[in-house]
């Protein structure tokens, strides 16, 4: 990610709207090859400094015609991201204590000696360099080689091209212009689990609002818990941190509020259509094979008037959000919420059930529980405490039986 | 059951009756949150939040408060004073006017008057939780090792990549605002030092977050801006002690002397750098034919808009590398080190202190006179073996950059030198304060070095105006 000192916002005071800086493939062509050119700067560069390295960068790029300073810094953020640089750390601070404490006897160090007290200067480097056992070079060289601008380059992320490059300053430039925001709506019609993940990852609060049609979707207001006592962008990097996710995510649209110049606010909108390339996958940590499972049970038997929908409800009391692992929904709009509960420890099984116990409450729908069939004792004790019905599965359930489950009694 | 909890930085209450709030909280800016149900304020309300609640509420109703985390046992008992020093009347005044005020506000007091040993008394007497916060990682180590000495208690860091939250623990401003949604809830006491630096709208949310009742401000110099002196008065208390610079000098710090040294570019220099004047003035003249209104500063406006009209901003980026390879030239000027080797030859024998306006020109001192340099690289050992040592006298010079501005604590110095700098009122004052230092009452001297005929010796006289300059009578 970039720094906020990085960003590039252009601010259409008619439309109050913001762009983020943004590089085309088509349109910036000299631009790939200029990241082509830096991209081999980086990988023939290993052993040159930091400084050096972003001054052959902006010597590069300077060539491009309106190519602003701003821009240069984010492309050397963005390759020293991709970049190992040597830090001697303990090393060279080391050196430095030998150095002073070998030179501090020869103090003043004078460029003509006058007084017989005084020491001149070519004498006093071979001195120290014949006490500390290194040519007067190399001690020039290494004495602050831990400094950030003085770190040598060791490696350089090979798989990345110039239009990885590219691509990757997209992303940053428009995360950085999020930094700057006080609020972001999102609209989605899909993935609801995975943005509402990532969102409390982000640490932010949310307002949600259902979207009934044509599509079935929902609206999510996010921001943080002092958002209500004033306008702040403390939140702005949990809007970008949540960005990279929404980019793994289908069909959303992102309107965001930026603090603008002068304070006025501005509107910024991104959407899944903007061709903004999604990083590295984001980590989830859902029990997805069990949920895999049951799709294809469902898939191989399905049940007429009936379909399997996966995430797609979301029950929220205040700032808790549950989304059932599946709805079934019938023709006529009703729906059963079916939570597929798989195993890890007492501790997990123990929040299942009182997460259980408190959503059902806030819907009318129908619950389903659906357990692994090797899981017969724990099945039994949770549907007896949160006193819903359940069924165990094996690849040759039959799905028509979870529907029947719910018109009997708990644990019939 | 009506709860009132800490969370990120704010406190929430829910279960209470809207009536209630307003007759019991009324005039606190306190909001309903849609969100969640409940009501919110900022966490610095926390005293008169629970002083209001107290009283027994309408049928009897019982609140739980979850705002502080539970201990385990009282804090003071952990407590000792370790400390050999005993306070002057002067600072007594400072405690006494503290604590008169209700234990929330101001101190101001000129650099060297002891605002440490103040506000460590402070902590002793309040025998609790504490979060000091510092404006950079030297003054944080600093103050760790102060605390330390006084009570015995190995203080929590949190900063410079360090996270390890303790009942007293010392932290800076920007480490502060982004951590204090987690532990804006585990301090009583809050005490900023310096702190002008608290008044910026991002910085002040280091504040806002706190539940602390006691909130303690040093400074030497107050912001002048009304707008900022507001956000500290809200946000930490009222100005509840005030110390001039001409009251502190002569009783509790020593006697000083301005000398000012002008060196002159040599001629490649000053070619140079008539060269890029030149190029800087054509380039203004051209603009102000464009718009008369135009001065230098709007010179970076025209840069970022490159994609706008490119060729402008090539004019005005090459505009603003003449300027700073001019301020380059000025910086760097060989004839500054010729002066600092004649002044290291006459103070030869006492610990001088040489300040830069940059690090480059630092580690240039550093390694041309084979002396140590305090720079924000230097890790917590480094710094702390540099600062012993000059103090042992086993090393004669240190070379400081403004990393060190702003009251860290030097050993006790009769001779600095400022080299060129951009130096505002604010640094030249609080440099000056670390030479000012009582040492034996002796003269202290203190030298600039400037570059003859260029803006430098502008900006010294600037300086000079400033009343801390001024030679007390």
């Amino acid at each position: 990610m970039l720094r906020s000192e990085h960003a590039i916002i252009a601010y259409d005071f008619a439309t109050m709207t913001a762009r983020p800086d943004r590089l085309l493939r088509s349109r910036d062509r000299a631009y790939q090859a200029a990241l082509a050119d830096c991209v081999t700067l980086y990988r023939q560069g290993t052993g040159s400094r930091r400084q050096d390295l972003h001054a052959a960068v902006a010597e590069r790029l300077e060539r491009l015609p309106g190519c602003p300073p701003r821009r240069i810094a984010a492309f050397c953020k963005l390759l020293d991201d991709a970049s190992q640089f040597k830090n001697p750390g303990q090393a060279a601070a080391s050196l430095r204590r030998r150095f002073f404490t070998a030179a501090a006897p020869l103090h003043p160090i004078v460029s003509t000696r006058e007084g017989i007290f005084e020491h001149e200067l070519g004498a006093a480097r071979q001195e120290i360099s014949k006490q500390l056992g290194m040519p007067w070079e190399e001690i020039e060289a290494e004495l602050f080689s831990d400094v950030i601008e003085l770190q040598r380059l060791e490696s350089f992320r090979e798989t990345l091209g110039a239009g990885d490059v590219l691509a990757r300053y997209n992303v940053a430039q428009t995360q950085a212009a999020l930094y700057r925001a006080s609020q972001i709506r999102v609209t989605a019609f899909a993935d609801f689990r995975t943005i509402i993940a990532h969102a409390k990852l982000a640490r932010l609060m949310h307002h949600i609002d259902r979207i009934e049609g044509p599509r079935r979707g929902y609206r999510f207001r996010f921001d943080g818990p002092g958002s209500v006592l004033r306008t702040t962008t403390r939140y702005g990097v949990g809007f970008a941190k949540l960005l990279a996710s929404l980019l793994h995510c289908r069909d959303w649209t992102l309107a965001a509020d930026l603090v603008g110049p002068g304070g006025r606010r501005f509107t910024l909108a991104i959407s899944d259509r903007d061709g903004l390339q999604p990083g590295a996958a984001a980590e989830t940590g859902f029990d997805s094979d069990l949920e895999r499972e049951v799709q294809a049970v469902w898939d191989a038997r399905p049940v007429a008037d009936w379909t399997l929908e996966r995430e797609t409800e979301l029950i929220a009391c205040g700032q808790t959000v549950m989304t059932p692992d599946f709805a079934l929904r019938h023709r006529d709009g009703r729906v059963i919420h079916v939570e597929v509960v798989g195993f890890w420890t007492p501790e997990y099984l123990a929040e299942k059930t009182r997460r259980l116990a408190a959503f059902r409450r806030q819907t009318c729908h129908e619950w389903l529980l659906l357990f692994p069939k090797k899981q017969v004792k724990a099945a039994e004790d949770i549907a007896r405490a949160v006193d819903l019905p359940y069924r165990l599965f094996t690849k040759r359930s039959d799905p028509a039986d979870w529907i029947n489950a719910i018109n009997k009694s708990p644990a019939s | 059951m009506p709860i009132v909890e800490f969370q990120a930085g704010t406190l929430r209450l829910a279960g209470f009756s809207r009536s209630l709030l307003v007759e019991r909280l009324g005039g606190l800016p306190i909001r309903f949150d849609p969100r969640d149900g409940g009501f919110r304020c900022d966490a610095m309300w926390f005293g008169e939040v629970s002083r209001r609640l107290a009283p027994e509420l309408p049928g009897g109703d019982t609140i739980r408060w979850q705002v502080e985390p539970p201990r385990k046992r009282p804090l003071s008992a952990s407590f000792s004073d370790r400390r050999t020093i005993r306070l002057r009347d002067d600072q007594r005044r400072a405690v006494a006017d503290f604590e008169a005020g209700d234990r929330r506000g101001l101190l101001v007091l000129p650099t060297g008057t002891g605002k440490t040993v103040i506000a460590i008394e402070l902590i002793l007497r309040h025998a609790d939780s504490v979060l000091v916060v510092v404006p950079v990682r030297d003054l944080m180590y600093q103050w760790h090792e102060k605390i330390r000495q006084a009570t015995g208690l190995d203080a929590g860091l949190i900063g410079d990549g360090v996270y390890r939250v303790s009942p007293i623990s010392v932290t800076t401003y920007d480490s502060a605002a982004i951590h204090m949604p987690r532990i804006g809830n585990r301090f009583s006491m809050i005490v900023f030092d310096e702190v002008h630096h608290l008044s910026g709208s991002w910085r002040s949310d280091a504040a806002r977050m706190s539940i602390a009742t006691t909130r303690l401000g040093l400074t030497a110099t107050l912001p002048s801006s009304p707008e900022r002196l507001a956000v500290l008065e809200q946000c930490v208390g009222p100005v509840l002690h005030h110390q001039t610079i001409q009251e502190a000098a002569g009783r509790t710090l020593a006697d000083y002397t301005v000398r000012r040294i002008a060196v002159k570019l040599t001629e490649a220099e000053e070619r140079s750098y008539r060269q890029l004047s030149a190029v800087v003035q054509n380039f203004v003249y051209d603009q102000r034919q464009i718009d008369e209104s135009f001065r230098w500063e709007d010179v970076h406006k025209l840069v970022a808009a490159a994609s706008e009209d490119p060729e402008r901003a090539t004019e005005a980026r090459a505009a603003v590398q003449a300027f700073r390879a001019k301020r380059k030239i000025e910086e760097h000027a060989e004839g500054k080190l010729r002066v600092l080797e004649d002044l290291f030859r006459l103070h030869a024998d006492a610990p001088v202190i040489v300040f830069t306006g940059s690090n480059v020109m630092a580690r240039k001192v550093s390694l041309r006179f084979m002396v140590p340099c305090l720079l924000s690289h230097c890790a917590k050992k480094e710094r702390r073996e540099y600062l012993e040592g000059f103090a042992a006298g086993r090393y004669p010079v240190l070379v400081a950059n403004r990393v060190l501005d702003e009251g860290v604590d030097l050993p006790e110095v009769k001779t600095a030198i400022v080299l060129g700098g951009l130096s505002s009122g604010r640094q030249a004052i609080q440099r000056l304060g670390r030479v000012l230092r009582k040492s034996n009452d002796a003269d202290a001297t203190f030298y600039e070095v400037v570059v003859e005929g260029t803006s430098e010796v502008e900006r010294s006289r600037a300086r000079r105006r400033n009343d801390a300059y001024r030679k007390p009578s």
